[in-house]
């Protein structure tokens, strides 16, 4: 607990921490809420597409961001939890202070949990108060979800970016820095898969190939809790239109892709030489 | 293909008398070999110079010691067991290098990092400050301190937890005058509450600070002792007419080890004590004494006759 402590202390007293979380939040509320309320409001949308951004709708509107954008900020949170220790030298110091290897990653990987709790929440909260804030304007009706509903939305949203962030911890391990993971885990989230998206259905084999993706999986985990396929398909670049496959499935790849990524990072940090 | 260093148990003889021991450790990257079948042996107690030029292998012998690195082949043990166990790295602290901290933390809350990290008591931390001279700048980022200062950090995260071993690895990098002399005043009382190992490659810092020195070389440990043993017994040299004549009488002198005689200088070996009595004897002999001189070889000339580098300071 202690170390999880530390490392925590470490994140918090980061800037480029609350910057990722600044941009994530504002990010969210500029393309779930604010760009979709100004294009009702100046009527290039039909007026009843308002509905999509009230609090009724506050889990569907804010799932979608998830699976791209907030993958990507958590890939950099997990490349930063680890990967500036190696360009500062604070692993060799925190390795000498009686803090075994696995240990030391099991405190890194707490925290950083704990540190996408935050920025899931932080999520919520932002796309909350501006739902509300649209509907007081609109006179609307503010209708909010249940618990339970935002609950399971919030672990979802959190698990995907969990995911994210390990592949950014074994990125940051493998290559021992930041630059090089952030560089190559961006290039994969943002180019390669959406590459792979748009020529899986003409060739067959990419077809089967997409559907382990990170993208697949994570957009129809989401899917699966009630995001439209169409709000899916309009998120921008990182938008996506399929295939979609079945929730157990994506629960079980996705927790592969973490298994995979933080067993990875365990025995190459465990085996190698700290220089 | 590397290996684990073996584990030795914690009740054999060694590790009561040495914190330190290898055995043919050896280290290799690729087709180099940076520590040659090493055997180093530090008593518990004792400030220990490891002494070597850049590159002979210093850093990657200590790295190997911390478990930081993993030999090729050969044992370490480390108070008693392996580098890196939990057992031996729960009594051990360490500066290697340059000191690696978070930059945007101020040196307290670094500290408090690795306190937690290390299980030792924040309530210890002030102390520390104090006894490295950073108490009034503890509250200011690291990446604002000097290098002085970082390296005083380094020192203070290094005795966290009062470990009975502290290993420093060139611990005066980047000092000025004043602040080498300081960090060796402090490592020279470091020596009254545990084992030291000091690497370093100059001189006075390990003459000044060390009760026993190992001198490295391409990996190899070429010699080790106290500094008194690797210098070796003084001399004296004389020169003096008639040379014969100097060179029968004083061989003949009981205070006298042994005469040798080179380009018309006569080179004794002798106590440094007894120079004035030998003066006496000769200038009472008739003999005609212009020069006597005490001398004994210095220990960078050892460390240069034995390393065969020029680049010791």
């Amino acid at each position: 607990m202690r170390r999880i402590r530390a490392e925590l202390l470490v994140l918090r007293k980061r800037r480029s921490a609350w910057i990722l979380l600044a941009v994530w939040v504002a990010l969210g509320v500029m393309f779930g809420y604010l760009l979709p309320y100004l294009t009702i409001r100046g009527g290039n949308t039909p007026a009843q597409a308002l509905v999509g951004v009230l609090p009724e709708n506050l889990t569907d509107n804010v799932l979608g961001g998830f699976p791209v954008f907030g993958g990507v900020i958590a890939l950099i949170m997990g490349v930063l939890a680890i990967g500036s220790d190696y360009g500062w030298d604070t692993l060799k110091t925190i390795l000498t202070q009686r803090s075994g290897r696995v240990r030391m990653l099991g405190a890194k990987l707490a925290a950083l949990a704990i540190t996408l709790s935050v920025f899931a929440g932080a999520m919520f909260a932002a796309g909350a108060a501006a739902s509300f804030l649209i509907a007081t304007m609109e006179s609307a009706p503010v209708s909010w979800q249940s618990p339970v509903q935002v609950g399971v939305a919030l672990a979802a949203g959190w698990f995907v970016m969990a995911i994210w962030a390990g592949l950014g911890v074994m990125l940051a391990v493998l290559s021992r820095g930041t630059a090089l993971a952030i560089g190559l885990g961006v290039l994969y989230g943002l180019a390669v898969e959406t590459l792979l998206m748009a020529i899986a259905g003409q060739v067959s084999f990419l077809q089967a190939a997409a559907e382990y993706s990170l993208r697949a999986n994570a957009y129809s985990l989401v899917a699966a809790l009630g995001v439209p396929a169409q709000a899916l398909a309009d998120n921008g670049p990182g938008g996506f239109s399929g295939p979609f496959v079945g929730t157990g499935h994506a629960l079980t790849v996705l927790t592969s892709y973490l298994v995979v990524g933080v067993a990875l990072a365990t025995a190459t940090l465990s085996r190698r030489d700290v220089t | 293909m590397t290996a684990r260093a073996t584990t030795a148990a914690p009740t054999r003889p060694d590790s009561d008398e040495f914190a330190v021991v290898t055995k043919e450790l050896t280290k290799h990257y690729g087709q180099i070999t940076a520590v040659d079948g090493l055997n180093l042996r530090v008593r518990r107690g004792e400030v220990y110079g490891f002494l070597g030029p850049n590159g002979a292998g210093k850093t990657t012998t200590l790295r190997m010691l911390l478990g930081l690195a993993r030999p090729s082949s050969g044992t370490a043990t480390v108070l008693g067991v392996s580098p890196g166990s939990p057992e031996g790295v729960s009594r051990l602290g360490a500066l290697v290098e340059s000191p690696g901290f978070y930059p945007f933390l101020s040196g307290r809350d670094n500290l408090v990092v690795m306190a937690r990290h290390s299980g030792s008591p924040i309530t210890e931390i002030d102390g520390l400050l104090e006894e490295v001279g950073l108490s009034t700048r503890a509250d200011d980022q690291f990446a604002a301190y000097s290098q002085g200062m970082k390296q005083r950090l380094g020192i203070a995260a290094a005795l966290l937890g009062d470990p009975d071993l502290v290993i420093l690895d060139e611990p005066t990098n980047g000092l000025d005058p004043a602040g080498m002399a300081e960090m060796r005043n402090f490592i020279r009382r470091l020596r009254h509450r545990c084992t030291v190992v000091l690497s370093s490659h100059l001189m006075h810092e390990v003459e000044q600070t060390c009760d026993r020195v190992g001198i490295i070389s391409e990996g190899r440990l070429v010699q080790e002792g106290t500094i008194d043993e690797l210098r070796g017994s003084f001399m004296l040299r004389v020169v003096v007419h008639p040379l014969t004549g100097a060179e029968a009488m004083l061989s003949a002198m009981d205070t006298v080890e042994s005469v040798g005689r080179t380009d018309g200088v006569l080179w004794l070996k002798t106590h440094p004590d007894q120079v004035a009595a030998i003066n006496r004897a000769m200038v009472e002999g008739g003999l005609e004494v212009s020069e006597l001189v005490v001398e004994r070889p210095s220990l960078e000339k050892v460390f240069l006759e034995l390393t065969g580098k020029g680049d010791a300071r």
